[in-house]
C-alpha cells in the first residue's frame, strides 16, 4: 500500500528515476511485513531487556532474525526481477547499512554520551567485537567480489574493493592478536578479561604508531592515521565503504535503466 | 685550574632581544625592563677522561628500598625518588634517595665512580629535594614521607661545623600532608618558596577516607617569608605525583603545575593579580600523569612539555596479556571536555597560548608503565634526547605474574636533531629493575651526563655514559645577595655556530627526584662557542664571552643589579 502511494507521487517517481538505489531497495509490497518485523522484534527485546533473561546483543539479533523472512521474499523478489547480480547489490546494501548503525551507535555512545571504549560497544558487538567484524569483513570482501564477477565493475567499484580488502585485512591482524592474546590469558588462568577492542594496524597504539620502520615518522604525523581510537577508525572505515557502496550502485543501476547492460 | 674571566655586560643585548623575542622561552617583558650585571666566572676542566665503549655500563650502588616487605601492593609500589647534589661542596655530585620502607641514605660522591653510603633516619619515604632551603650556600635536603607526616628537613650543617653533618629541623608552618613536592621562587621575593600535593589513595589507606574534606590534603603553595612559611591551599583534591614550577604563558612569571595520577586531571594555576587562578592551556594530559619534563627538544626555542602515563611500549600478544587485567580496571575516565589521554603526552605551544600534543607525531607516547622521564644531551649532539624508566611491582594488581612484577626494560630515546625520538636500544639503558625516581647529572667529572636511577626492590643504579661522542660545558651558578642562592629558576642559554641552546635551573618537575643546579651543555666536537647568556631568577642578564669547551664554568653574580640606562 504505501509502495503503492508513492509510486504515485510525481515526486517519488522522479526520485526513483534518479536514484535507482531508492528503487532497488523499497520493499515494496512487504513493507508491511518489515515494518510488523520490526515492531515485534523491538517490543520483544525491549520485554527480555527489561526482564534481563537476555543481553543487549542477543536481543538485537532476535529483531534482526525476525526481519529476516521479509528480508528474504524482498531478496528473492530481486533477484527474479534484476538478476543475482543486483540481488546480492540489494542484500549488501541493506546489510551494511544495517552495520553502519552499529557504527554510529558506537560513535554516539563514545563522543556524546561519552562511555569509555569498552562500554561504546553498540548493539552487537557486545557478543564478540572480534568475531563479528572479522567474519562480517570478509562477507562484505566476498560480496563486494561476487557484484565485480556479475559484471558490476566501475571505478567506485574498484575502490570499494581496495578499501574492502584493507579492511578485511585489518581485522585479521586484530582478531589473529585476539586468538593469541586469548591462549596467553588463557596459559595465566585468566578467563575473566576480554582481548577484544585492541587496536588493529592503523589507529592509536595500531601497527603503524608502533612499527620501529614507521614509528616518530612523517607517517604519524598524518592527521588521525596513528591517532584516531579503533572506534572512529572503524567508523570511517563503514563510511567510506558504504558511500562507495552506493556510488558503485548508482552508477550500475543507472547504465541498467539507461539501457547499458552491466559491463 | 680556575681562570678568571670577566663578563662584558653591554654584549649581545640587541641579538639577545631579536632572539627572543618569539621565543615561548622567557621573553623580557614590559613590567621587567631588560637590566644586565657584572658577574665573574671560573673555569674548571674535567677531572677524569671518559671511558669508551659507545655505551652506557650499569654500576650497582649501594641502596635499595623495597626489598624488606614481603609484598610490595600499592601504593608502596609507586617507590621512592633520587636527588643529585653538590652537598659538601667539594665540586662533586652526591646522591640523596629516599625509601618506602626503611632510612633514607645519602651517598657521598668520593671521585671516580666511588661512593659512600650515609644512612640518614629520614625513613619511609618518597620524594627527595637538594635545596638550599635557608640560603646558607650549603644545600640542604628535605623529604616527602608515606603515610601522613608532613615534609621533614634536613638543614645541612657545612658552614657551621665545615663537616658532612645533616639535622632534621622543621620547617614552620609546613605540616600538611605531601607525596609530590616542588621549589622555586614563585612570588620573586629572593627566598625559595614550596609547593606541595599529597596523594589521595595513599591517605585513603592511612584512614583518610574523603581526602577532599582534610584540611592537610591538597596542594599548597608554601611561601617562605622569613623563618616562617605561609600555606596557601590551591586546590583541596590532589593525587599529586609530580609538580612543576615554570612559565607556560610566557609572561615571566612561573606557573604551577599538580600533575595527577587517575582521573583528576592535572591543575595549573597561574598569578593574576595576586592570586592563583586556574587555567586550562594544555589540549590534552596524561591520564594518570606520572612525571613532568620539559626542555627545548629542537633549539628552537620552544619548549616541549613530557608527561609519562601507562601505556606498553611493547605491544605484541605476549606482552598485551601481561597488561590486559590490570588495563581492563584502569580504563580512561570519560566526560565533556575532559583531555585526559592514556598515554605519554608531548606538547608543544601552537603559537595562541594552547599547547597541543605530538606524542606520537615524535615517537614517544607509549613508554610502558612509566615513572621518571628526563631529557638530557646523552650523546652530545646538541639536542636533547630523553630516558624513561619503567616497570611496576604489585602484587595487589599483578598477581597473575611472577612476583607481582610487571618486568619492563627503561626506555631511551636519541633525538633524531629534529624534536623527534627514535629508540636506542644501543645503549643499553634498557635496564628492567623497575626504575622509579631518575636523574641525569655527570657523576665522575668526564663531561658526559650519567644517569642514577633509584629502583624498587633492586639496588639502585648508576649508568655511566660511555659514548665518548661530542663536547659540552656545565655551569653553576651562585647568586651570593640572594637567598636563592643556587639560581632555581634562571635560564641560560648557549649560541654557537650549530645553534642555541637552552637549559633552566630547576628544582621541580621530573618524579619525586631533584636535578642538579649544574646544568649541562652537550654540542658536536669542533662547535664554536659564541656566548653564554644567564637570565637570573629576577629577569637581569649575565653574558659570558666565548666560553671553553669541555669546562664546568662556575659563574658569580656578586653586585646589584645595574638598570639598563646605567649600562657603561
Amino acid at each position: 500500500m504505501t509502495h503503492t502511494t508513492l509510486s504515485t507521487s510525481p515526486w517519488w517517481t522522479n526520485m526513483q528515476e534518479n536514484l535507482p538505489l531508492l528503487r532497488l531497495l523499497h520493499p515494496k509490497q512487504y513493507a508491511s511485513a518489515v515494518g510488523i518485523s520490526l515492531a515485534i522484534g523491538l517490543t520483544l527485546s525491549w520485554i527480555v531487556l527489561a526482564a534481563g533473561v537476555a543481553p543487549l546483543w542477543a536481543a538485537t539479533a532476535m529483531t534482526l532474525l525476525l526481519l529476516l523472512p521479509a528480508g528474504f521474499f524482498k531478496w528473492r523478489d530481486d533477484y527474479r526481477r534484476y538478476g543475482r547480480t543486483v540481488m546480492f547489490l540489494s542484500v549488501l546494501l541493506t546489510a551494511q547499512g544495517l552495520h553502519t548503525i552499529e557504527h554510529l551507535i558506537q560513535w554516539t555512545q563514545y563522543h556524546i554520551l561519552y562511555w569509555t571504549m569498552r562500554q561504546s560497544n553498540g548493539l552487537l558487538s557486545p557478543a564478540n567485537a572480534e568475531w563479528v567484524h572479522f567474519v562480517w569483513n570478509w562477507l562484505v570482501l566476498l560480496v563486494v567480489l561476487l557484484l565485480m564477477f556479475g559484471g558490476m565493475r566501475n571505478v567506485w567499484m574498484w575502490l570499494l574493493l581496495a578499501v574492502a580488502a584493507f579492511h578485511a585485512v585489518e581485522h585479521t591482524y586484530t582478531f589473529i592478536r585476539y586468538q593469541i592474546i586469548l591462549r596467553e590469558l588463557t596459559a595465566m588462568d585468566i578467563l575473566n578479561v576480554t582481548a577484544q577492542g585492541l587496536p588493529g594496524i592503523v589507529g592509536r597504539d595500531g601497527w603503524l604508531a608502533r612499527s620501529e620502520w614507521t614509528r616518530g615518522t612523517w607517517i604519524c604525523s598524518i592527521p588521525g592515521l596513528t591517532t584516531a581510537v579503533r572506534l572512529d577508525v572503524h567508523f570511517w572505515w563503514n563510511a567510506i565503504e558504504m558511500t562507495l557502496l552506493i556510488l558503485a550502485g548508482h552508477v550500475a543501476l543507472r547504465r541498467r535503466m539507461q539501457g547499458e547492460p552491466l559491463p | 685550574m680556575a681562570l678568571v674571566r670577566f663578563v662584558t655586560p653591554l654584549l649581545v643585548v640587541v641579538c639577545l632581544c631579536s632572539a627572543q623575542a618569539d621565543h615561548g622561552w622567557k621573553a623580557p617583558t614590559a613590567a621587567a625592563p631588560l637590566r644586565v650585571v657584572e658577574a665573574s666566572a671560573t673555569e674548571t676542566p674535567w677531572s677524569t677522561a671518559p671511558a669508551c665503549s659507545n655505551a652506557f655500563v650499569s654500576h650497582r650502588l649501594d641502596f635499595i628500598h623495597g626489598a624488606r616487605l614481603r609484598e610490595i601492593n600499592t601504593y608502596i609500589s609507586n617507590g621512592a625518588g633520587v636527588a643529585v647534589n653538590d652537598l659538601d661542596n667539594d665540586g662533586r655530585l652526591d646522591l640523596v634517595f629516599a625509601s618506602v620502607d626503611g632510612r633514607s641514605a645519602i651517598l657521598w660522591n668520593e671521585g671516580g665512580l666511588r661512593f659512600t653510603p650515609e644512612a640518614l633516619d629520614a625513613r619511609f619515604t618518597r620524594g627527595a629535594a637538594t635545596v638550599d632551603v635557608d640560603g646558607d650556600g650549603w644545600i640542604d635536603v628535605v623529604f616527602t614521607h608515606r603515610g601522613l607526616e608532613p615534609p621533614s628537613f634536613w638543614r645541612n650543617l657545612g658552614s657551621e661545623v665545615g663537616a658532612r653533618r645533616f639535622e632534621r629541623h622543621t620547617l614552620p608552618g609546613v605540616d600538611r600532608y605531601a607525596y609530590a613536592m616542588a621549589w622555586g621562587d614563585v612570588d620573586g621575593d629572593g627566598a625559595l618558596d614550596l609547593v606541595t600535593g599529597s596523594y589521595g589513595v595513599e591517605l585513603k589507606q592511612h584512614g583518610i577516607l574523603r581526602p577532599e574534606s582534610e584540611l592537610k590534603a591538597g596542594v599548597f603553595l608554601y611561601l617562605q617569608k622569613g623563618s616562617a612559611w605561609e600555606a596557601h591551599r590551591l586546590d583541596e583534591r590532589a593525587e599529586t605525583l609530580s609538580i612543576a614550577l615554570l612559565d607556560l604563558t610566557g609572561d615571566g612569571q612561573p606557573e604551577i603545575w599538580a600533575a595527577n595520577d587517575f582521573a583528576l586531571e592535572d591543575k595549573v594555576w597561574t598569578q593574576q593579580d595576586g592570586r592563583w587562578v586556574e587555567i586550562r592551556p594544555f589540549d590534552r594530559t596524561s591520564h594518570s600523569t606520572m612525571a613532568i619534563e620539559w626542555g627545548d627538544i629542537d633549539n628552537s626555542g620552544r619548549l616541549a612539555l613530557f608527561t609519562t602515563d601507562m601505556n606498553p611500549y611493547d605491544t605484541s600478544p605476549r606482552n598485551l596479556a601481561r597488561w590486559l587485567p590490570v588495563i581492563h580496571h584502569l580504563e580512561e575516565y570519560r566526560a565533556r571536555g575532559d583531555v585526559q589521554i592514556m598515554a605519554n603526552v608531548l606538547l608543544l605551544p601552537n603559537g595562541d597560548g594552547r599547547w597541543r600534543n605530538q606524542a606520537v607525531a615524535r615517537g614517544v607516547d607509549a613508554s610502558g608503565w612509566s615513572w621518571a622521564a628526563k631529557y638530557g644531551d646523552l650523546d652530545q649532539d646538541g639536542y636533547l634526547d630523553l630516558y624513561v624508566v619503567n616497570g611496576m611491582i604489585a602484587a595487589d594488581l599483578f598477581g597473575h605474574l611472577p612476583n607481582g612484577e610487571l618486568v619492563e626494560e627503561n626506555q631511551a630515546y636519541r633525538n633524531r636533531r629534529d624534536g623527534r625520538f627514535a629508540a636506542a636500544p644501543h645503549w643499553q639503558l634498557n635496564s628492567s629493575a623497575s626504575g622509579r625516581g631518575m636523574v641525569m647529572a655527570d657523576l665522575d667529572d668526564d663531561g658526559d651526563l650519567d644517569i642514577v636511577v633509584n629502583n624498587l626492590r633492586s639496588f639502585a643504579q648508576i649508568f655511566e655514559n660511555q659514548l665518548c661522542t661530542g663536547e659540552s660545558i656545565q655551569v653553576d651558578l651562585a647568586w651570593s645577595p640572594s637567598l636563592n642562592r643556587h639560581a632555581i629558576g634562571a635560564q641560560a642559554t648557549l649560541y654557537t655556530d650549530r645553534g642555541v641552546y637552552r637549559r633552566d635551573v630547576r628544582a621541580s618537575g621530573g618524579y619525586l627526584s631533584t636535578d642538579p643546579v649544574r646544568l649541562h651543555f652537550g654540542f658536536p666536537e669542533g662547535t664554536q662557542l659564541y656566548a653564554l647568556e644567564v637570565r637570573w631568577p629576577d629577569g637581569v642578564l649575565s653574558t659570558l664571552k666565548e666560553p671553553t669547551p669541555n669546562r664546568r664554568i662556575h659563574i658569580f653574580r656578586e653586585e646589584q643589579a645595574i638598570p639598563e640606562g646605567a649600562m657603561k
